[in-house]
């Protein structure tokens, strides 16, 4: 551990304390991840395992980037690129409402690092402004991998007790276990509102059954039509019926129509129908994003 | 152990072709009692051990297929279907065998508190369900059974209703046990009996190979990897099934493919002392028995099993020789593969208490903890290894071939994770030739140009690989590694150990 020095912690992750650290040859600025390892414990935890494995496959400009994985007898320190913030803390920062151009890169950058995990057979089931970071650059990078996992073809079984509840999809809600990337594309979609909203959440529930209303309230309830398969999803639940009553207009007024077309096909109940990551960043909003975003290659 | 039931006659085969072409196991057992020479045998390896040595080599292994020696000693004759209910499956093995355990091996006090924590853990399990039917539960250390059983409730309604469309109230009481299930995903989504499936399947094995049959809508232009004409556009085909991941799935599967060159595992055994292909078979079996009793995924089967080679092939490279592991830790890596393999990919991975309990008390904690540690750190913490296993399930549904051929791959794949000599094959191409092989055993035809486009290998690239697999197969059964044989001989699995081998020559016609 000689090699880095502490500066300050940074915050909690799905396991462990994050600390903000500098390498003392280089003077480069990284982000270490302590996990204990408790003698009596269960080892290597999964959530950990998971997201080292991952991300040491996972290499792209908008990912977090693990450099280095250091272990002791008592303890695994992981060592990531440093970024100045994620951004919930830069909704925090702004004053007044978000650049539109902001609200299209990030995105972009949103969606470009999911189809990269996506083909790649992962996961992330946790997306939201908190893991995502973003540095002094205005790069967006996919954080914290402590729920993501690796998919096979089918998909099989998961837990139904993944991601935050604000940016959980529908499906999910109803307990489906048997999930894909449509999962993540969902949380994608409340980001997306989030973003354009300068930081107000879309869809802030309180428990599960808060949540779904709230959703319906704005999209309208599902049924056997619009969604085949809905009611018989372990948890479902007849719902009031809500109509789809409030344009997304209302909801999002800053956004442009062709940014509320791509919000729609997002936010779209069934699983089956929602676009997946590589066909959101083909989506007319993103015609006239700038180049240089859209040609930074990983 | 070699099945006991006379393997019928395949239909459409005449008696000449039989006698000629095709050696069914029980003749394989009868020649074997009379005149064992006359058989074709397999090419054993060197290092294969005759049998008289292996009671001795088992000793010396301590108690890697402890569990299997009691199940099969004391039943002589009867094959020891250990599986064969969901009620009877592990229940009467916690009761039966561990006491036996003590007996034989002389174990004290670490035994018998294991023994009192499986019987409690069974206590818990009977209560648990008093009022329902039974479930089949997997012989557990107590705190991981309650876990378990959870899993077995929230598991079980969506296991299989990839579909939207069909869904019956058919799983929990059709008696179908669920431990199968995740050798059994099903290659069509939606939900059918297995009687069902099995005349279905039995209809689709004769059609679909027919690639001229599938038509294909020539005005989606929006697909990133279109195939060339003849070959069925299978993930055009599902792209409307989300679970297919259709979207995504040719890109993954080429990742994984370019992938496989990082795990290649070579002839490690030459560097290691006092570990033979034979203790590496044994070891493999019981990791099978293992996957069964915990019901773990077949993925984590494979993916531990691949940490058991590349651990040897680089550590062998890497450590001086007195750091080497030793015949007596193998089991230790065997469980500590298990362990980090369900870790990776079990929605509910069995508990460390799990791993020591089926070591039977051999290992510690911190041994196995410090396993875990040594394994991440040679393979570098990257568990995104290729498995044929998953090739296999993509080979198969883009040949749309039916559930008990797909299940016949799997036992020719499964036989072969025992076999050292076949290790280098990377495992795409085992997986292709793993499927070439059960489709010409089922007399299905031959490689399509769909096979040869999602496989991207040619018959003649996977011939010599299916030939050496064939010869797995035709292998004399041992009794101290039929776990695999034994397991694919329950109707659950089609009971696809039986089915008829068949001779070098059919596999080149």
């Amino acid at each position: 551990m000689q090699k880095y020095e502490k500066l300050e912690k940074i915050g909690e992750g799905t396991y462990g304390t994050v600390f903000k650290a500098k390498n003392k040859e280089t003077h480069e600025i990284v982000a270490l991840k302590r996990v204990r390892l408790d003698d009596d414990d269960e080892g290597v935890p999964s959530s950990a395992l998971r997201e080292i494995c991952l991300l040491k496959e996972l290499k792209h400009k908008n990912i977090v980037r693990l450099y280095d994985v250091l272990h002791s007898e008592k303890k695994l320190t992981l060592v990531f690129e440093h970024c100045d913030q994620d951004l919930k803390k830069y909704f925090d920062s702004l004053n007044g409402e978000i650049d539109l151009d902001v609200v299209k890169s990030f995105m972009y950058q949103l969606l470009r690092g999911l189809a990269f995990c996506h083909s790649h057979n992962v996961l992330h089931r946790d997306l939201k402004p908190q893991n995502l970071l973003i540095n002094k650059n205005g790069e967006l990078k996919l954080a914290d991998f402590g729920l993501a996992r690796a998919f096979g073809i089918p998909v099989k079984c998961y837990s139904a007790e993944v991601v935050t509840l604000w940016y959980r999809p529908p499906d999910v809600l109803f307990g489906a276990k048997l999930y894909t990337t449509s999962i993540d594309m969902w949380s994608a979609g409340c980001i997306f509102a989030e973003l354009a909203n300068s930081g107000r959440p879309l869809f802030p529930g309180s428990d599960v059954d808060d949540q779904l209303k709230r959703i319906f309230k704005l999209l309208g309830t599902p049924n056997e039509d619009t969604w085949p398969g809905v009611t018989q999803l372990p948890d479902y639940k007849p719902l009031p019926v809500y109509q789809p009553s409030l344009g997304l207009a209302q909801v999002v007024p800053r956004l442009p129509a062709r940014g509320r077309d791509l919000l729609a096909r997002l936010l779209t109940c069934n699983p089956a129908l929602r676009m997946p990551a590589d066909d959101a960043m083909a989506h007319a909003y993103f015609h006239d994003l700038n180049p240089s975003v859209k040609n930074d290659r990983c | 152990m070699a099945p006991t039931r006379l393997a019928s006659k395949p239909i459409g085969v005449t008696d000449n072709f039989i006698s000629h072409g095709i050696t069914t196991r029980s003749k394989q057992l009868a020649s074997l009692k009379t005149h064992k020479d006359n058989l074709k045998m397999p090419n054993k390896r060197k290092a294969d051990s005759p049998l008289k040595d292996v009671t001795a080599k088992r000793a010396a292994f301590g108690d890697i297929t402890n569990a299997y020696n009691k199940s099969c000693g004391a039943n002589d004759k009867v094959m020891p279907l250990k599986k064969v209910t969901v009620e009877s499956k592990m229940l009467p093995v916690v009761k039966s065998i561990k006491p036996q355990t003590t007996i034989l091996n002389g174990k004290t006090s670490k035994t018998k508190q294991l023994q009192r924590v499986a019987t409690n853990a069974l206590e818990t399990v009977q209560k648990h369900f008093a009022k329902d039917p039974p479930k089949p539960i997997a012989t557990r250390a107590q705190n991981g059974i309650l876990k378990n059983i959870e899993r077995k409730s929230i598991g079980k309604e969506n296991q299989n209703s990839s579909q939207n469309s069909t869904k019956s109230g058919r799983s929990d009481v059709s008696g179908e046990p669920s431990l199968y299930m995740t050798a059994l995903e099903n290659i069509s989504p939606s939900e059918v009996t297995k009687e069902e499936y099995k005349t279905i399947s039995d209809k689709l094995d004769k059609v679909n190979l027919d690639d001229s049959s599938n038509k294909l809508l020539d005005d989606e232009t929006d697909i990133p990897h279109k195939p060339p004409p003849g070959v069925v556009d299978f993930d055009l085909e599902n792209w409307n099934d989300p679970f297919q991941v259709s979207q995504y799935a040719m890109d993954i599967f080429n990742y994984l493919k370019s992938r496989e060159r990082l795990f290649l595992i070579d002839d490690y055994l030459v560097r290691m002392e006092g570990i033979t292909s034979w203790m590496r078979a044994l070891l493999v079996d019981w990791m099978v028995e293992v996957q069964e009793s915990f019901e773990l995924n077949h993925e984590t089967l494979y993916l531990a099993v691949k940490l058991v080679d590349l651990y040897m092939t680089r550590s062998s490279k890497t450590h001086p020789q007195q750091n080497r592991l030793t015949k007596e830790e193998l089991q230790l890596l065997g469980a500590s593969a298990l362990f980090i393999a369900s870790k990776f990919d079990e929605r509910i991975p069995p508990l460390v208490d799990d791993f020591l309990y089926i070591c039977d008390g051999a290992y510690t904690l911190s041994q196995l903890l410090k396993m875990e540690m040594n394994i991440l750190r040679v393979v570098d913490f990257d568990l995104g290894i290729p498995l044929s296993y998953r090739f296999l399930r993509r080979y198969a549904r883009c040949a749309r071939v039916s559930m008990p051929t797909l299940t016949l791959a799997r036992f020719v794949l499964e036989q072969c994770l025992l076999e050292y000599g076949l290790l280098e094959n990377s495992d795409s191409k085992m997986a292709a030739a793993a499927l070439y092989l059960a489709l010409r055993m089922k007399s299905l035809g031959h490689w399509t140009p769909t096979l040869q486009y999602y496989t991207g290998y040619s018959v003649k690239d996977i011939l010599p690989l299916a030939k050496a697999q064939n010869s797995v197969l035709h292998k004399k059964p041992k009794s101290a590694i039929s776990t695999v044989r034994n397991k694919y001989s329950h109707t659950i699995f089609f009971e696809v150990a039986k089915v008829p081998l068949i001779d070098d020559s059919v596999l080149s016609s």
